[in-house]
């Protein structure tokens, strides 16, 4: 499949760049910080088992890791999908011709955005109830429930302007980045 | 109407046999009208989250074990209080002083409870033969919930939280030494595959509640709503024998299995009541008001 | 009948949008909420952020980024491409080569982990470049790592034999040891295949005979294995001697690695960072697709499309080897659209009642049970195993299920065994009791 980069009439080079960088730094926080969760799940972890040679407990180290892992997933996505992460069938649309090609990313593309708006009001509105209702965690340490579930609002909305992002990529006429990702990717197969 | 039932554990329990029960007196005298399906051992929704799942009204009933929700209010803990109520009878007058609390509280979160069913009395699972307390001193004991680790504590023993799956190969690798949970677990994880002692402590008698969602409720007509209440009453009557009749079957089999049950020395007893008290003050400092009324009522039921 | 009807629109619904090349989790989350809706259940909002927020907060799957982190960063130091150059003595002259050394690592990491995605991402990660590299068949490197993935299951700890355990109420120790010799069954099995095609495609084998297979060879091949070797026992030495949960175990696999690394010169700053973000990217897509997976299964057990094809089977009254043989197709079609356990899940109340009528011993049945939700985990078009080592080749999930296939059969052909010599399971349980 061939994208031309058919350049329409594009604003200043310079604002285009201005923005695209920190586009990068925003998809690159986003790796990072779900990165960091996966250390503090490893740290946790670590200080359980150093905890029982010694004996003292971690207190409510298990839901600790859990909530680590829910930000860890959710804050990840949008680095995820923008590195092309995650997975899909490509079969069928790789045999696709150019334009077909760009319809068919445009569709599943809006298709996608309107599913993350949804999914994106869902989980704010768990947070926002959390928060009102003043639910706490079952454990040993009550936690509020909101703390730990704003990550996931916040994963989901940031997938959801990623998405935004490929979708306005794809209408100017220009691959987006995931899909650069896949190219690469199956380039290495043949 | 179509209600699901989200209920936490396996159909092997009482207290899901029960729930079927209840469920199929319900269908019977709606003819129909009101059929109510169960989602056992958190097939649909997940033990944690089933409170807050009905309370949003995803689901119109639900099964929980009520401890989970000590951290929403003390009250939730009445039945969690080592040695507070020991014997079916004193749970029962336990639970009566403490219905309106708990049902107050739940009815603030738009929840009416239906009915309850207890667990066996919690008794000790150890490795070694326990006489009294020095005999545990400094082993590792499980604790899954806030109460138990201070009750670990109070034990002189190191609390581990071990979550149930983990419990055989804890014991066999030497994690935990002890755990003080009902017979019934001990039975359906074969407790004779990993430790040699049960002593017969009966620290305390938790239960499940059997709640629904008010507006859910509401929604029914005044016939359907009787019967549904009905058949609670007849499932919470149901629930109180046989779970007397499931917790001696239960021991009878840890004892076929090769374990050596035994009663408590009353070197130990006495150790765990002193225990026990102090824990009850701990537990009513947290509310002094609800917590209260609740002691109160409950040393009225006793005195009578 | 409605629900034919309703299981059918979902099915064409779900490949419709996965031949369309919507992301696999974003179509299992529409399909869940498509089949709410359907069930009539309107809190389609709701039940999604429940589920997701249980989901996705789960202790038992802590271990999972984990595992994938410690096998990013066990591919960037050197220990990849000696597992390999001193397994080569040892395996250069046995027909099939290095293929084997996917089965092996995969057996013995399966000790460690207790998921089938974890242990393909993890062994995957080390020996799939390294396989390429020395000119294997990329079909046969795929399916041998896609088959013994799965073995993470069978071979204790295990997810899978946890949740059937507490469902069935049976003895989560036992289970765990008589999975020990279905698992070394399966090993062979699938090794004895890896030779006889290994004897058949000389072609698509690399063609230098530059194994050396002598025996001073072999020791010093011994040597350069130590450090993988010295690192899973390790963790494995942590389980069994009571240090750590295999939960937990996780974290030490990590620090090891990372000591490891740190050791042999190939950790830094950048590398450190690389690893971490590779395992943020599979971890993300493999968590998101498990967030998807857990809403549809809600919204299956809703319409009780599962439970009523098991009711239908039930008022059969078959015998215990036909039900054998009718619950091995259920759960293989359903696999095809369910992530196993899910599968497990959704019917083991309606199922153990028959086959506990059906006296088949429940400890059996859930090695069975585990075999066959092996077998669901290299299907398409849902399959975990598939989505792991799409993410880790960029191949095409129908090639790396093709690649697969002859693995899925061969797990049905340890069905079939342990179903003629039901003591390869119950022998071993047998000899634990205490007493
Ligand atoms: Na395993
Ligand atoms: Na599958």
């Amino acid at each position: 499949m061939s994208w031309s980069a058919s350049c329409s009439t594009q604003p200043t080079a310079k604002e285009v760049n201005h923005m695209n960088s920190l586009k990068e730094k925003c998809y690159q926080c986003s790796g990072l910080l779900s990165g960091l969760c996966i250390v503090i799940i490893t740290l946790l972890l670590l200080a359980q088992i150093i905890g029982r040679l010694f004996g003292f407990i971690v207190p409510s180290a298990e839901d600790f890791a859990g909530y680590a892992l829910a930000a860890s997933t959710f804050l990840g996505l949008a680095y995820t999908f923008r590195e092309g992460g995650h997975i899909r069938v490509t079969l069928l649309i790789q045999r696709f011709s150019s334009v077909p090609r760009k319809i068919q990313e445009g569709v599943i593309l809006t298709l996608s955005f309107a599913l993350l708006c949804y999914l994106s009001y869902a989980c704010s509105y768990m947070v926002y109830e959390s928060y009102i209702y003043d639910e706490v965690s079952y454990g040993y340490v009550p936690v509020p429930l909101w703390i730990p579930q704003m990550p996931v609002a916040i994963g989901v909305i940031a997938l959801n302007l990623a998405i935004l992002d490929a979708l306005i990529t794809v209408l100017r006429g220009k691959q987006p980045a995931y899909s650069e990702q896949e190219d690469a990717l199956s380039l290495e197969e043949i | 109407a179509k209600w699901h039932m989200p209920t936490p554990y396996g159909d092997g329990n009482l207290q899901t046999q029960i729930a079927y029960s209840f469920v199929k007196e319900v269908k019977e005298n709606t003819e129909g009208a009101l059929d109510i399906t169960v989602h056992s051992g958190g097939s649909l929704v997940k033990h944690t989250e089933i409170p807050r799942s009905i309370k949003t009204g995803q689901v119109q009933i639900g099964e929980v074990f009520l401890g989970i929700l000590g951290n929403e209010s003390p009250v939730f803990k009445h039945d969690n209080i080592p040695f507070l109520a020991t014997s079916f009878d004193d749970a029962k007058k336990l639970w009566k002083a403490a219905k309106p609390e708990i049902a107050k509280h739940l009815d603030k979160n738009g929840m009416m409870l239906l009915y309850t069913v207890a667990w066996p009395a919690q008794s000790l699972y150890s490795k070694q033969a326990v006489n009294s307390l020095a005999d545990l001193e400094g082993q590792k004991m499980r604790a899954y919930s806030p109460t138990q680790s201070r009750l670990a504590d109070l034990m002189h023993t190191t609390p581990m939280t071990i979550q149930t799956p983990d419990i055989p190969q804890a014991f066999s690798t030497g994690i935990i030494q002890a755990m003080i949970t009902s017979p019934s677990t001990g039975v359906d994880s074969q407790a004779w595959d990993y430790v040699n002692y049960y002593t017969d402590v009966k620290a305390w008698i938790p239960k499940n509640v059997v709640v629904v969602n008010k507006r859910a409720f509401r929604r029914l007509d005044k016939a359907t709503q009787q019967i549904v209440l009905d058949a609670a009453k007849h499932a919470e009557a149901a629930g109180w024998t046989q779970i007397a009749a499931r917790a001696a079957k239960d021991k009878a089999t840890l004892v076929e299995q090769g374990m050596t049950v035994s009663d408590p020395s009353p070197q130990l007893l006495k150790e765990l009541q002193a225990i026990g008290q102090t824990m009850a003050e701990e537990w009513k400092a947290e509310a002094p008001k609800e917590v209260g009324s609740i002691l109160t009522r409950y040393h009225q039921e006793l005195g009578q | 009948m409605d629900m034919m009807w309703f299981s059918i629109l979902l099915a064409v619904s779900m490949l419709a949008l996965l031949s369309l090349g919507v992301w696999v989790s974003f179509t299992l989350i529409a399909i869940g909420g498509l089949g709410l809706i359907l069930s009539e259940n309107y809190q389609v909002d709701l039940l999604f952020a429940t589920s997701s927020w249980g989901a996705s907060t789960a202790w038992s799957l802590t271990a999972l980024p984990l595992f994938i982190w410690m096998g990013e960063v066990l591919f960037r130091t050197r220990l990849s491409e000696d597992l390999f150059k001193g397994l080569s003595p040892w395996l250069g002259g046995v027909p099939g080569k290095l293929l084997h050394v996917n089965i092996l690592s995969c057996g013995i990491f399966a000790a460690v982990s207790g998921s089938s995605a974890a242990t393909a991402a993890t062994i995957g990660r080390m020996t799939l470049p390294e396989l390429r590299k020395q000119g294997y068949s990329d079909r046969m490197a795929i399916g041998t790592l896609a088959g013994s993935g799965t073995l993470g299951l069978l071979i204790p700890p295990s997810i899978i034999l946890i949740v059937y355990g507490v469902a069935a109420e049976v003895s989560i120790a036992r289970l765990f040891i008589a999975g020990a010799l279905p698992g070394l069954l399966l090993v062979s099995l699938f090794m004895g295949f890896t030779m006889v095609w290994g004897h058949l495609h000389k072609d698509e084998l690399p063609k230098s005979t530059g194994h050396e297979t002598s025996w001073s060879a072999r020791i010093k091949g011994l040597r350069k294995l130590l450090p993988v070797m010295g690192l899973i026992g390790f963790v494995l030495g942590s389980i069994y001697g009571g240090i750590t949960t295999p939960t937990e175990a996780a974290a030490l696999g990590v620090t090891g690695a990372l000591v490891l690394a740190a050791l042999t010169g190939s950790l830094s700053r950048h590398s450190f960072m690389d690893s971490l973000l590779g395992a943020v990217k599979s971890s993300c897509m493999i968590g998101f697709i498990l967030v998807g997976a857990h809403f549809l299964t809600l919204a299956m057990g809703f319409l009780g499309i599962p439970k009523a094809l098991a009711v239908w089977i039930a008022g059969m009254s078959l015998s215990p080897m036909e039900l054998i043989l009718y619950l091995t197709v259920l759960f293989v079609i359903l696999g095809c659209f369910l992530d196993g356990i899910s599968v497990v899940v959704l019917t083991v109340a309606v199922i153990l009642p028959m086959v506990q009528a059906a006296n088949i011993d429940l400890l059996w049945f859930g090695i069975f049970i585990v075999l066959v939700v092996e077998m669901s985990q290299i299907t398409p078009p849902v399959g975990f195993n598939l989505f792991v080592i799409q993410s880790l080749t960029g191949k095409n999930i129908l090639y790396v299920a093709k690649a697969a296939l002859p693995f899925f059969l061969l797990i049905g052909a340890a069905i079939l065994l342990i179903s003629l010599f039901p003591e390869i399971v119950t022998y071993l349980p047998t000899t634990m009791s205490q007493n």
